[in-house]
């Protein structure tokens, strides 16, 4: 079986207002990634809010449209483009968040897509804690995993945090283990 | 069997804000009659928010007055946030009303530099008339600092803000008055009277944290409601005015 499968069938088990880490190798990312928007949320009927801090949203859109994945339910929160000064052209999926360090402007524009995208269900993918955990202290990123991913349930959304295995630690294991109800191993079988 | 342990307290009717995060810190909303005070710095979203909450109101079928003093109406309509819930009609069916200020003065007569306490009366009097003949529910005043330089004294300022209070309140208008402070002001209005005196203070402030700067809102005081006093970081949106709470793990100087 195909990570893209395995992971889109993990996640087909859980309930709604679920929050999983989904721990991933580098080299499983594009495909986890299309396991989750294409097969798990298309088939959900879900709209997608996808925080990036790792790379920029551009970048994911090119290789989703690439693999022909319907863009028209999935947003995107992007907080590392303008960072990183990139100067490539704006897709209007895309909502901007000045740095990494405004955790709070991340919360405040998944809250805007979900007012945005009412009637459906959301599904919230954070990409990832090991990218956020880089611009910000423990303290502060676990008391946003909590808010988000407390307000998250509370609106009967998914929230999906991307843990790279590459970059774990006992810090970031920790901040998870608090606030998901369970780990998704990303690997084919 | 035990006695039923009731938590809730008396509940002032509500003048709902329709700012969700706001209604939520204000246990439902803003005691219906209140007269308070949005104060900050500019750029913090005083305007917008004030505008969104007539905008709600009048989405609620009550008539809703805006009265500028700092810019013209048609100015001030044009810089506003498209918001997904607005509706030209209601400026058309008249359940949203924008007044500009030194029309009134004009037409009151009022164009002295300094008022006296006559000419107070006179102003409170007028704007209460224009309540009361139109039935406004709400009111915004943009901004009472604007109308406060033309008073000069605190004893005009205090008079004034009283008056216009009491009169508003007894004809069941909810107010809010615009307060413009300067950055790093260390009290919420610029003559220090306008906030010992409202019933209620909002304060909106930017926040520097590690080089971002975050808008901020606070109720610093409400009466007639428990509230929240805790700082939450807003974002100005086509949705609405969003609220969360300031993250305090990095603990910052001032945050």
């Amino acid at each position: 079986m195909s990570v893209t499968t395995n992971v889109a069938d993990k996640l087909m088990t859980l309930p709604e207002s679920s929050a999983v880490a989904l721990q991933i190798r580098a080299e499983h990312y594009f495909d986890a990634i299309r396991g989750i928007l294409d097969n798990f949320a298309i088939k959900k009927e879900l709209d997608s809010i996808y925080i990036t801090s790792t790379i920029p949203s551009q970048s994911i859109i090119n290789a989703l449209q690439v693999l022909e994945v319907d863009m028209s339910n999935i947003f995107f929160v992007d907080c590392i483009s303008q960072i990183m000064m990139s100067t490539s052209s704006k897709h209007e999926h895309t909502i901007y968040v000045e740095s990494p360090t405004m955790l709070e402007n991340l919360m405040l524009k998944v809250e805007y897509l979900t007012k945005r995208t009412q009637g459906r269900n959301d599904i919230v993918i954070l990409d990832s804690i090991n990218s956020l955990a880089i611009h910000n202290n423990t303290k502060i990123l676990s008391e946003f995993l909590h808010l988000l991913v407390n307000n998250l349930r509370a609106k009967k959304a998914y929230t999906v945090i991307f843990s790279m295995e590459e970059y774990r630690s006992e810090d970031i294991s920790n901040m998870l283990n608090i606030v998901v109800d369970e780990t998704i191993i990303a690997a084919g079988e | 069997m035990a006695p039923k342990v009731n938590l809730s307290t008396s509940v002032r009717e509500r003048c709902v804000t329709g700012i969700q995060g706001l209604d939520n810190a204000l246990d439902g909303g803003i005691p219906r009659g209140n007269t308070i005070l949005v104060t900050g710095s500019c750029g913090t979203g005083k305007t917008t928010l004030s505008l969104e909450f007539l905008v709600h109101g009048a989405l609620d079928d009550e008539t809703c007055l805006f009265i500028s003093v700092t810019e013209s109406s048609e100015k001030l309509l044009n810089n506003i946030i498209p918001y997904d819930f607005f509706e030209e009609s209601l400026i058309k069916k008249g359940k949203l009303i924008f007044v500009d200020m030194p029309v009134v003065y004009e037409k009151l007569g009022l164009d002295k530099l300094e008022f006296q306490l006559e000419e107070v009366d006179v102003l409170v009097r007028a704007i209460a008339d224009i309540v009361k003949e139109m039935d406004v529910k709400r009111l915004v005043i943009d901004s009472i600092t604007s109308v406060c330089y033309r008073l000069r004294t605190q004893e005009k300022i205090r008079d004034f803000i009283l008056k216009i209070g009491a009169t508003l309140s007894s004809l069941g208008c909810t107010s809010i008055l615009v307060s413009e402070i300067s950055p790093v002001e260390e009290r919420y209005s610029l003559f220090g009277v306008e906030e010992a005196i409202a019933d209620g203070i909002i304060f909106m402030g930017n926040l520097e944290r590690r080089g971002d700067l975050l808008r901020t809102l606070q109720v610093v005081k409400m009466r007639g409601t428990q509230h929240s006093r805790t700082k939450y970081v807003l974002d100005l949106t086509s949705a609405g005015v969003l609220l969360v709470p300031l993250l305090k793990g990095g603990s910052v100087a001032g945050g």
